[in-house]
């Protein structure tokens, strides 16, 4: 399967999807006008990755420092593709980063944990 | 307008950013920019100035998302009209967010529930209502998820304030948010 690249610009994160190495990378800020058009490929990617690879181990790490509503809507529905490929046998962590004085940040993804109690989300002071 | 004028009551109202206008993606990056600028001099604590930051672009999308008015500009960009401030309330020192948009009639009765059901909730509850949004597609639309308002009412250290007005026949939503 192809890596996932997709370059930042001033409202949407980069996207870094290693597919040989399971390595998933999102960086930056997210909040564009219509956040489901541009997660929309992303959550594919990521549904037909953990369908068709032999990798059991998967690492995310999500570095998002600006979120709108939206775009918390769409990792919500991103870390429900985590808890599936879970259940379905892949050994996923997520890395949860943030600035130690950006409480917001920290807060969401406390809120992550709280909610998806079923998967390794560590939160890594930046 | 003289400038001096102006500029002796943008002081006196403790005005930071207003904006009157077409609203549109473009312009809230501008805004946020532009905002951030001015902000890093006067507020130290990141978490203050993320909320402005989180409050402004929640608050524009609206406009954007549930604007009656909204159309379609040159270039196929989206633009509603609308109006934003970000102010310094010197009694309350505090910062202040305010904004107005057309909406239509039918849509009022149904934003008063909700943010009246928002401003019911303590701290606690609403990041628990908030979690519980986001994992569910309840108040999703084409656009945002509907949890504008819960993320405002997060960031905000007072309830939200707001209230609709009717002007020449049309009927206005305005919305105040303390951080």
């Amino acid at each position: 399967m192809e890596n996932l690249i997709i370059e930042s610009t001033t409202y949407t994160p980069n996207i870094n999807f290693d597919a040989v190495h399971g390595e998933l990378s999102i960086k930056g800020k997210s909040y564009p006008e219509n956040t489901f058009e541009f997660y929309k490929p992303v959550n594919e990617w990521i549904i037909e990755y953990f369908e068709s690879t032999p990798n059991k181990n998967i690492n995310i790490q999500l570095d998002l420092e600006y979120l709108n509503s939206s775009s918390l809507k769409a990792y919500f529905d991103m870390f429900d593709c985590f808890e599936e490929a879970q259940n379905l046998g892949k050994v996923i962590e997520v890395k949860w980063l943030y600035d130690s004085e950006d409480d917001i940040t920290e807060e969401t993804g406390e809120d992550f944990i709280e909610d998806f109690q079923g998967l390794n989300i560590k939160l890594v002071v930046k | 307008m003289k400038m001096s004028k102006l500029r002796t009551l943008i002081h006196e109202e403790g005005i930071i950013f207003s904006f009157s206008g077409l609203i549109s993606q473009s312009l809230t990056t501008f805004i946020i920019k532009a905002v951030q600028e001015q902000l890093e001099e006067l507020i130290k604590d990141s978490s203050i100035q993320k909320a402005i930051f989180l409050i402004i672009t929640e608050q524009l999308q609206n406009i954007m998302s549930y604007s009656s008015n909204k159309h379609v500009a040159v270039g196929q960009v989206n633009v509603s009209p609308g109006s934003l401030l970000l102010a310094f309330d010197k009694e309350k020192a505090k910062y202040y967010i305010t904004s107005s948009n057309e909406i239509r009639e039918e849509d009022k009765e149904k934003i008063s529930q909700r943010i009246d059901f928002i401003n019911s909730m303590k701290k606690s509850e609403l990041r628990k209502f908030s979690r519980e949004q986001l994992r569910t597609a309840e108040n999703k639309h084409d656009k945002g998820a509907g949890v504008g308002f819960v993320e405002m009412a997060k960031r905000s250290s007072e309830v939200l304030t707001y209230n609709f007005e009717k002007i020449d026949g049309k009927s206005y939503f305005h919305i105040l948010t303390y951080i």
